[in-house]
């Protein structure tokens, strides 16, 4: 074969063999398994692995899972449990400590699932969302949906009850193939 | 040998039964020793369903918002529409069996439906109440 | 590129007795063939992928990409029936050719013919813009990758004909795509050889009536 020929395999093998290396070298680190860059997951955000928090964050509301709000928010939302969204959720100092350090650990700036990155990168660094359904990446996720299906919808009420939707919210898929809308059966992005 | 394994089983049975009584108990002494009491589960229930209009927003709140009347049906979060379990320790096996939750709900719920920490005498009363359906 | 005095059997090419007489000529460079088999591999990884698994979706999307750029310089610098202007013939050329291939005598090419061309060359534009339009909705929607910067600040109404445009050109793609391996199953049929396996050893036969 000619010598172009030659340099061209060469080439060609060489950068898609670099693509390759660097991606399984930035991602193979089972330390920070939840921080790789490259992390193709069916997740969207990583469940929730803590008894504790799920008994008593998810007492009166889904158990949001920690990926969806940064560390920051988390930190807020934590230090301002009389006022919990016109609700009081005091709960003892120690306790509170140990949820917070559950939650800021696992927050979204500190993860690599998929929707933890988008929900980190859509927002501004002086911006601390307390309602996640309140951010501009649901918003846009969820902002063609009629009103007589959330909002209206005796059934659901409100963008903060996830998982009357999202059928697999509890293990942290919140993939739009598996939303069922009560009351509207059949229904399809 | 016989009467001693009965006796044996019965304290292992009445554990747990035990268990679960110990609570209140507790929380009853701590009550009394606060200087409230004798405690009643009328006066639970009529506080049960005191309702008090909240500043706020206008909307009046009781235990009964949330819990309902009847202890023995679940239940339904006011804003959530999260599901409560029965609160009736002889419908659902897990209340009033731990001090630290007793404590816990106390005092958010309270505050969150009366606006202010409940009394020891409103806590014995409820308690007692509570305990009775 | 060789050629023989043997005349060219369309009837005794598919016939084992002639198999080890057939001459064999170079058509298919190596890098257009790795490019190829990539290609096809990287798209329907990409296509199926999609939302679920979104970072080996995108990293297919730049593999596509980077393919594309190869090929587009490559069909200027590239071996003889790489280059586009050994297979991109005008409308009616093309035309003229799916004609002949219903009245069941094409001529035969030993690079792309001209209808292969044509699909070439639409494969390419589509891919280009499913490609282009999935960076750009990466960027609107996950405020990620290049075009992050430029567009995460843009509307709803926008960051949703984006994806509605990637989605659209994906799907155009895949119906090319069928198409592309219906045309070359019919070529395959018409002319008695397996264009796949050429397009896998770059070999094809000989043709003494000149195909070129």
């Amino acid at each position: 074969m000619n010598t172009k020929i030659w340099v061209g395999i060469n080439v060609l093998i060489i950068a898609l063999g670099l693509v390759v290396v660097s991606g399984v070298v930035i991602s193979d680190d089972d330390e920070h398994e939840g921080e790789r860059y490259w992390h193709p997951s069916r997740l969207d955000v990583a469940p929730v692995d803590n008894a504790f928090y799920r008994e008593e964050c998810g007492a009166c509301h889904f158990a949001y899972q920690p990926g969806w709000l940064p560390a920051r928010s988390w930190q807020r939302l934590m230090g301002g449990l009389e006022d919990h969204f016109g609700e009081n959720a005091e709960l003892d100092a120690a306790d509170v400590r140990r949820l917070t350090e559950y939650l800021t650990a696992n927050a979204a700036d500190r993860s690599n699932y998929k929707r933890s990155r988008g929900m980190v990168r859509s927002l501004y660094n002086d911006q601390v969302p307390l309602r996640i359904s309140g951010t501009r990446y649901f918003k846009r996720k969820h902002h063609e949906l009629p009103a007589r299906m959330v909002r209206d919808n005796p059934e659901v009420r409100s963008f903060s009850n996830c998982d009357l939707c999202h059928t697999r919210a509890a293990q942290g898929s919140y993939n739009e193939h598996q939303v069922k809308v009560p009351g509207f059966a059949g229904w399809d992005d | 040998m016989k009467a001693r394994a009965l006796a044996l089983m019965v304290a292992l049975f009445a554990v747990p039964a035990m268990g679960a009584a110990s609570a209140v108990d507790e929380r009853l002494a701590a009550y009394r020793a606060a200087g409230a009491g004798p405690f009643s589960a009328e006066a639970g229930e009529r506080l049960w369903q005191r309702e008090v209009v909240r500043a706020v927003d206008g909307g009046a709140r009781s235990c009964t918002t949330c819990h309902g009347r009847d202890l023995r049906r679940a239940g339904r979060h006011a804003k959530t529409g999260k599901p409560i379990e029965p609160l009736s320790p002889a419908v659902n096996a897990e209340r009033l069996g731990s001090v630290k939750k007793i404590r816990k709900w106390f005092r958010r719920n309270c505050k969150w439906t009366w606006g202010r920490e409940c009394t020891a005498q409103e806590k014995g009363d409820l308690l007692s109440f509570i305990r009775s359906r | 590129m060789n050629t023989s005095i043997a005349k060219f059997d369309h009837d005794a090419v598919g016939s084992r007795q002639t198999q080890a007489q057939r001459r064999w000529v170079k058509v298919w460079d190596p890098l257009v063939r790795v490019f190829h088999w990539s290609l096809v591999s990287a798209f329907f990884i990409a296509y199926f992928t999609e939302d679920e698994l979104l970072d080996l979706h995108v990293y297919a999307g730049y593999l596509v990409g980077g393919l594309l750029v190869f090929r587009l310089i490559w069909g200027f610098v590239g071996g003889r029936h790489a280059r586009f202007g050994d297979f991109v013939k005008p409308p009616r050329e093309v035309w003229a050719y799916l004609k002949s291939i219903i009245a069941q005598h094409p001529r035969r090419y030993l690079g792309h013919n001209p209808a292969g061309g044509a699909m070439v060359i639409a494969l390419l534009v589509s891919l280009v813009l499913t490609t282009v339009s999935g960076i750009a909705i990466y960027g609107a929607g996950e405020s990620a990758g290049p075009l992050a910067a430029s567009l995460s600040g843009v509307g709803d109404f926008w960051a949703d004909v984006l994806e509605e445009v990637h989605e659209f050109f994906a799907n155009l793609t895949l119906s090319l795509v069928f198409f592309h391996v219906l045309g070359v199953l019919i070529a395959s049929l018409q002319h008695r050889e397996n264009l796949v396996k050429s397009m896998v050893d770059g070999r094809k036969p000989v043709d003494e009536e000149g195909a070129s």
